[in-house]
């Protein structure tokens, strides 16, 4: 009997060692988020005024904003945009609604697969034999936002078809029985109500390109720029690779830490509003639906 | 709709073409002093447009070589296989020297070692002294800092102060000048090589000597009088058929005024 | 009419499903023709030659071997199964040292004459000249240096890209470097990735859940340069108190940071499989008199043990591939490490670092691309792994 109440009570005690264990790991999670966000909040929250986004970087890095790293990101993002969101979606509807179940299905998956887990700087090695040098687009705009686009690909490609595959067949079967050809009933039926989980995909592969440096480095990013970008063959400035940069090199790296700290604030923050944007999408639409 | 498409970046980029008058590209040394004359340049001649990148004296020479750029600026001499290049490509290359930069090298504030002997440096970067007390500093194991294998630095450095040997494989190169003075600054037994423009008070330039016996301290100076050895020439290339193009820019900065820049920049102007 | 229209869309879906394929394609071949005349080219540096007098019996030397005479290492021509004769190095700069400028002509006519004329004379000479001065009439003979051999770039030892007369591009220290740093982080992440997937699958109310959930996406949304420079400014220095060392630009850094921003990877995935446990399963082991924990080890890990192993893959996949964070923090000297607080080198960070500056084409340039090669095969292997364990899963 004693050793039943032992076993129990140890077995109690295990858990709850093994329980506290588990939520103490977890809490260590959120501080080190907690550290990292409010060590780059604290450091960079006093550099960021309207005048630090608005002006380009003046006096060798030291000084002045980091406008058109700003419009170089966001250049690089509606670049890529235009290529992978409408490749990617009509990829994921492909994939849901056309191709055999099967082999080809199950090759298509592992090849999107495989190119998400590319290392990015591979992308950056090809970007620059592809893009840069086979097509002769030099670094440029175009080569580095098609580099960006092939890199957030699979993303889309995997949340379109996700979004696609938890509508139900008989929609499908509903809408074909009232006549509709499959074009219809995909327009009209299926991609309404996959739309705010594809979004969500796109907003999040937004996120990724912004923030992504290795395979920018040689395909379109410049040190430095005393104008905007004119064309889509210009190099650009954008804020990943800005923040490398004045990281570590430069004339001055105690006059250019308080830019660094900015620069990463701003970085952060967008991928913040990237997030919650991608949440709240989901939500109105969620709500939407019922 | 597609061909209008088309024809509307066709035209942004003709029209980038155009306001591009002219292009510099290349040696991230030579990047923040021509910036600053370009700047200059432009503020005089009004309607002139230079760009200027960085990137690398080796993107800078494979820019011009692509006919990318107008100007390459490179902070070593053009190797061999890639005048060959040229050559094959049919196309003759002028190479101008614009001014110069002298290497400093650097350690932390706390090291008491004030100079140090060519061949000290020698034996330090290809690892034979380990340690700070064989030569004349505290009992302290020697870090030493390199820049990227390909930067024109990188061979100067090993070709002025190694006598062409290699370094020894454990150094730890930084990608750029700024990691350098960054990582010797927080580092105590820390060495290193920056450019003399780069030099500020979070680190210690030390005195150096070729002859074991007069010692010189790096300074735009001494490096303008011959006594500090440590000085390699910064290059402008271009194509010889866009000469008419570049050459008021390169006057310019060979002029009186342009070297002032050099000289407030923390190169060393030519005279 | 709206029929043709209809094939047409179709028919570009159809292309838009195969874009993933083709662009694996695409990156397949242009690394490869990157990188695959490496293998090809001369040792010897473009341009230039190494020449010994006619008299010397060696006619080939390896790069290792022509490292060691160029550096002073080895000075006797007895190592190289030579005659007893001290080596005497010879570079182009050096020959002011030989010879007055009037010998060499006003405008370097006389260089080349000169050259051949030292080589003669001078029985233990190796001289590393430019091929244009060593013409017709040239008096010494020239070292066939091979070519670029497969053996020397993934036994070697030594990443010289830059050095002459020929470069060393020995891969062991950047593999190694990447191992050891991925596997270090490995090591940090995965008692943190286990312990939070269980508790947000076994433990955690919805609501905490929820709460944990965006936390797992922000650390995986933060870019990787900002990891970087967060490394960097905070964790180098902590790194170097921390363990009393010489440098705070260690393997270790690189292994912490790698391990935070790995990860989100291993959470969600194991989370996924933890949560796919059946309900059945667990109320049965309740209903047998286990409690919560016991279930969890005993029945729900056991169950999910696929889904974890892949996490902890991809991971490993994850932490292999970063370049930006590592190339910040781990100091990037190319050896091979023996601890893993000392400075190493990756292979991405290999590649970021130095494809900037060199020129197009060259050796060094296709040993690049080699590199991104072996990463990408590593990643390719990677993911096929996974695919096999969860298609394994599936069938059990």
């Amino acid at each position: 009997m004693d050793d039943t109440i032992q076993y129990e009570l140890k077995k109690n005690l295990t858990q709850k060692v093994a329980f506290g264990a588990v939520t103490l790991f977890s809490v260590a999670i959120v501080g080190i988020l907690v550290v990292i966000l409010s060590f780059i909040i604290i450091k960079g929250v006093g550099v960021i005024n309207w005048e630090f986004l608005s002006t380009a970087p003046t006096d060798g890095m030291t000084k002045g904003g980091i406008f058109p790293a700003i419009v170089g990101t966001f250049y690089l993002i509606l670049g890529s945009a235009l290529f992978a969101f409408p490749v990617g979606i009509m990829s994921g509807i492909y994939m849901n609604e056309y191709a055999p179940k099967g082999f080809v299905l199950r090759f298509i998956r592992t090849m999107t697969n495989n190119l998400s887990g590319i290392p990015s700087i591979v992308f950056g090695l090809f970007g620059m034999a592809f893009f840069v040098k086979q097509l002769n687009f030099g670094t440029s705009i175009v080569a580095g936002s098609l580099t960006l686009g092939l890199l957030c690909l699979p993303l889309i490609i995997r949340t379109t078809e996700e979004a696609l595959k938890a509508i139900p067949d008989s929609y499908r079967e509903g809408s074909r029985a009232l006549g509709a050809t499959k074009l219809q009933t995909l327009f009209r039926v299926i991609l309404p109500m996959g739309m705010p989980n594809i979004v969500t995909g796109l907003i999040l592969s937004v996120g990724r390109v912004s923030g992504e440096t290795a395979p920018i480095l040689f395909t379109c990013a410049a040190f430095f720029l005393p104008q905007l970008p004119t064309g889509i063959f210009d190099q650009v400035m954008a804020l990943p690779y800005h923040l490398y940069v004045i990281a570590t090199s430069g004339g001055d790296l105690e006059a250019q830490r308080p830019i660094a700290y900015g620069t990463a604030l701003v970085l952060i923050i967008l991928v913040l509003l990237i997030n919650l944007l991608a949440t709240v999408v989901r939500r109105y639409f969620a709500k939407k639906l019922k | 709709m597609r061909t209008k498409i088309l024809a509307v970046i066709c035209t942004v980029a003709l029209f980038a073409q155009a306001i591009m008058a002219q292009s510099i590209k290349g040696s991230d040394t030579a990047l923040p002093l021509t910036q600053k004359a370009a700047e200059a340049y432009m503020k005089a001649n009004k309607g002139a447009k230079i760009t200027v990148t960085g990137g690398g004296s080796g993107v800078g020479i494979t820019a011009l070589l692509d006919g990318t750029t107008d100007i390459a600026m490179s902070s070593r001499k053009m190797k061999f296989d890639e005048k060959s290049k040229f050559q094959q490509g049919g196309k003759t290359v002028v190479e101008k020297v614009i001014a110069y930069d002298a290497l400093a090298v650097i350690v932390n504030p706390a090291n008491k070692v004030n100079q140090l002997t060519r061949q000290q440096l020698e034996d330090i970067y290809t690892g034979k002294v380990k340690n700070w007390k064989e030569v004349g500093g505290d009992d302290v194991a020697i870090v030493v800092y390199s820049r990227e294998t390909s930067s024109g630095t990188y061979e100067f450095f090993k070709e002025q102060i190694l006598k062409n040997k290699n370094y020894m494989s454990s150094v730890l190169s930084m990608p750029a000048t700024g990691a350098i003075m960054q990582s010797v600054s927080q580092t105590k037994g820390a060495i290193g090589y920056v450019g003399l423009a780069y030099l500020n008070s979070s680190v210690k330039a030390l005195k150096v000597s070729y002859d074991g016996k007069n010692f010189v301290a790096p300074s735009v100076e001494n490096a303008q009088n011959k006594t500090y050895p440590i000085v390699r020439p910064l290059f402008f290339y271009f194509e010889k058929k866009s000469e008419a193009k570049v050459s008021p820019f390169i006057t310019f900065m060979l002029s009186p005024e342009g070297q002032k820049i050099v000289k407030q920049e923390g190169y060393i102007p030519l005279q | 009419m709206r029929n043709r229209a209809e094939k047409l869309v179709e028919s570009l879906f159809t292309i838009s499903g195969f874009v993933t394929s083709i662009v694996i394609v695409l990156v397949v071949v242009f690394l490869f023709s990157g990188g695959v005349h490496l293998f090809r080219s001369p040792s010897i540096e473009h341009g230039y030659v190494v020449a010994v007098n006619a008299d010397n019996p060696i006619d080939r030397l390896s790069p290792a071997e022509l490292k060691s005479i160029f550096d002073y290492e080895q000075t006797n021509w007895q190592q190289f199964g030579g005659a007893d004769e001290e080596i005497l190095v010879f570079r182009l700069n050096d020959i002011t040292n030989y010879f007055s400028e009037e010998d060499l002509g006003e405008n370097f006519e006389f260089v080349s004459e000169r050259i051949s004329q030292l080589i003669s004379e001078n029985q233990g000479i190796i001289a590393f000249i430019p091929q244009e001065y060593a013409g017709e009439n040239f008096s010494g003979k020239e070292i066939d240096g091979g070519t670029i051999s497969l053996s020397e770039v993934f036994g070697g030892k030594e990443w010289l890209p830059t050095a002459t007369p020929a470069p060393l591009f020995g891969l062991l220290p950047l593999i190694t470097g990447t191992l050891w740093v991925s596997f270090f982080a490995i090591l940090i992440a995965l008692p943190f990735g286990l312990s939070v997937s269980i508790f947000m699958s076994e433990v955690a109310s919805e609501r905490v859940r929820g709460i944990l959930k965006p936390v797992i996406e922000l650390l995986s949304g933060i870019p990787s340069v900002v990891y970087g420079f967060f490394g960097l400014v905070v964790v180098v220095p902590l790194v170097q108190q921390i363990f009393n060392l010489d440098v705070g630009e260690t393997g270790l850094t690189g292994s912490l940071i790698l391990a935070i921003m790995a990860l989100p990877t291993i959470i969600t995935v194991s989370e996924d499989a933890m949560r796919n446990c059946p309900r059945a399963m667990r109320e049965a082991s309740l209903s047998l008199g286990a409690n919560r924990w016991q279930t969890t080890y005993k029945v729900v890990i056991p169950y999910s043990i696929s889904g974890i192993t892949s996490g902890v893959v991809l991971g490993i996949g994850r932490a292999m591939g970063e370049t930006m964070a590592v190339l910040m923090v781990t100091g990037n000297s190319a050896v091979i490490p023996h601890t893993i607080l000392q400075p190493l080198r990756t292979i991405p960070a290999t590649i970021a670092a130095e494809l900037g500056e060199v020129s197009s084409g060259s050796p060094h340039y296709q040993a690049l691309f080699v590199l991104g090669i072996i990463l990408f095969v590593i990643t390719f292997a990677i993911n096929m792994c996974v695919a096999s364990i969860s298609a394994k899963h599936k069938n059990s």
